[in-house]
């Protein structure tokens, strides 16, 4: 069993975005508790990163050259470590091994519960979290629910809530420089393939499927000239992706003398899984007609790609013979 | 880095380059992307089991177009339903491009075509290249019908598919265009529709045959298939030699 130790950095919420990216390049794994709030969980990794408190100390100078002022705090538990953290001055790490003494004589309004709750405890004449962790868990589950007992587990230091980590983003990104500039759609769209072929690679690696796209395209005789797909459904193929840049670039008229292109994928889910199309004919690709009916309606709007259906062969009248449906509904 | 990206590249953007110069010198169908050009005839060509793929080779090939040329009912419309119904046969979906909002479900149902694998496109005449293109370029549709319909009711005509041709080479759909006369400024390969006879009943017509030949100029057929359309089905005959097909109307 694995000795539990949380790591918890507390800054800036307008450091966020900042320290994330950092601590994920830094940890292996990191949750967020609030905005500018972090939990990494540093429980087996002692060989790797070495002992926490080098590694904090590592995490608090990294942290620093990314430009934020952050307190460092190391615990059994997250809530010891993020309230450890809070309590320590910015630029300093701390390290506390006994949660329960640490938390025994701050007041209750470092608990996770409704100010009424509060309230309630401080009638009974409970002033410090230790009182309250005095008391037997039972009687506190009875009294007060799940929540307040939930809160009596983290006042004895007991409760290992875990780190909820999330993956580190990725960028897929594929770059392209031409010595001769392309000056025609159908070579441009030729040229893209290779970066899109790239993307779908990179994409199939991780079992990705692109939700977005965001292509750049460095132009000789104007500026960078920015556009974003989205492609529904998300797909990793690469004969889709480079559909939808083709349709974004036919209408344009002219694109210019273009010298390279930048393509990301800012936006991605999971694959989903699909039929193989083993015994599947060409030309059957349901969700590729869809694809080209949902074009086709957002160019030419409503009433225009439709699925016909008979309703009565033996109407007397011919428009009740048949119905019409939107394929896109 | 650069340098890197610069030398991996140079190769791709010489080749684009060789592409448009040949499609600007010889036509978009000079070249063929890999895939299409290896797939197996059989595996390519739409039939309609009709001996309408006898005076066409054998069925409408994927990457290529068709035009079916001739006067207001002159059977056009039921042999493209049957190519429709055709490409269903081999599990593929139909892309109806309609300008003139005539396309009849249940026409379409007695050919024996699945009304759920057709996706029937009402595009405004400005819009018919458009619709055509989309449809070419995605590989969900075996078979793209383009019913031009007669001008007067909103309609086009072939030489207004130009912009659309060039995604027809290398789509794993056919392209058939049903039009009353020929592009004036693109050539695309046509059969012409000619009626021969037709049937009356009670001063009612109940029937008509008509002829589908391969024309490579205006006025040499060099084959031809005699086909008969009755509201019940009969074959009235013709002069020999008839080939007997059977369309349903």
């Amino acid at each position: 069993m694995r000795d539990p130790v949380t790591l918890a950095v507390v800054a800036s919420p307008d450091m966020h975005a900042r320290l994330l990216s950092t601590l994920h390049a830094a940890l292996p794994r990191v949750g967020v508790l609030d905005p500018g709030i972090f939990a990494c969980d540093l429980a087996g990794t002692e060989e790797l990163l070495g002992a926490p408190g080098r590694v904090a100390r590592r995490v608090l100078a990294r942290c620093v050259r990314a430009g934020a002022q952050v307190s460092v705090g190391i615990a059994p538990t997250p809530f010891v470590a993020r309230v450890v953290a809070e309590r320590t001055p910015s630029g300093e790490v701390r390290a506390v091994d006994d949660g329960r003494a640490f938390l025994a004589p701050l007041p209750l309004d470092v608990l996770p519960v409704d100010e009424k709750v509060r309230e309630e405890l401080r009638l009974l004449g409970l002033r410090i979290v230790g009182d309250f962790a005095e008391l037997p868990r039972g009687e506190v589950f009875d009294r007060f629910g799940s929540a307040v007992a939930r809160a009596h587990a983290l006042a004895r230091g007991e409760f290992g809530d875990m780190v909820r980590a999330t993956a580190p983003p990725r960028r897929i990104r594929a770059r392209r420089i031409w010595d001769d500039a392309i000056v025609s759609h159908e070579q441009l769209v030729f040229a893209l393939r290779v970066v899109v072929d790239e993307i779908s690679a990179s994409l199939a690696r991780d079992g990705l499927a692109a939700l977005r796209l965001e292509l750049r395209i460095d132009r000789e005789d104007a500026g960078p000239l920015r556009i974003e797909r989205t492609v529904l459904p998300p797909t990793r193929e690469s004969t889709a992706l480079l559909r939808s840049l083709r349709w974004a670039l036919e209408e344009r008229a002219e694109v210019g003398l273009v010298t390279g292109c930048v393509l990301e994928v800012p936006e991605v889910e999971a694959a989903r899984g699909r039929q193989i199309g083993l015994f599947a004919p060409d030309g059957a690709r349901q969700e590729e007609a869809i694809a080209s009916a949902r074009y086709l309606r957002a160019k030419l709007g409503r009433g225009v790609v439709l699925r016909a259906r008979v309703a009565d062969p033996d109407a007397r009248l011919p428009e009740r013979a048949s119905e019409w449906m939107e394929v896109i509904a | 880095m650069a340098n890197a990206l610069r030398g991996a590249t140079v190769g791709e953007t010489g080749l684009a380059g060789a592409i448009a110069h040949i499609e600007g010198r010889f036509g978009v169908h000079a070249l063929a992307r890999g895939e299409t050009s290896e797939r197996r005839r059989g595996e390519i060509v739409i039939a309609t089991k009709t001996s309408l793929d006898r005076v066409i080779g054998g069925g409408l090939a994927a990457g290529e177009p068709l035009a079916f040329v001739g006067p207001p009912s002159v059977g056009k419309l039921s042999l493209a339903l049957r190519a429709v119904a055709g490409a269903q046969a081999q599990g593929g979906m139909a892309a109806w491009i309609d300008p003139t909002a005539s396309f009849d479900p249940l026409a379409a149902e007695r050919a024996g075509i699945d009304l759920e694998r057709v996706m029937v496109v009402r595009a405004p005449r400005d819009a018919v290249a458009l619709a055509t293109a989309s449809a070419l370029r995605s590989e969900g549709f075996r078979l793209v019908v383009v019913d031009a319909g007669e001008q007067v009711f909103g309609g086009t005509d072939v030489d207004d598919l130009a912009p659309a041709l060039p995604a027809v080479r290398g789509s794993p759909a056919a392209l058939l265009v049903i039009a009353a006369k020929r592009g004036r400024r693109v050539a695309v390969p046509a059969v012409v529709f000619e009626r021969v006879a037709w049937e009356r009943r009670f001063d009612r017509t109940v029937g008509w045959s008509f002829s589908v030949g391969s024309a490579r100029g205006e006025s040499h057929i060099d084959r031809r298939a005699i086909f008969s359309l009755t509201l019940d089905g009969g074959f009235e005959g013709g002069e020999a030699p008839i080939d007997r097909a059977e369309v349903a109307v």
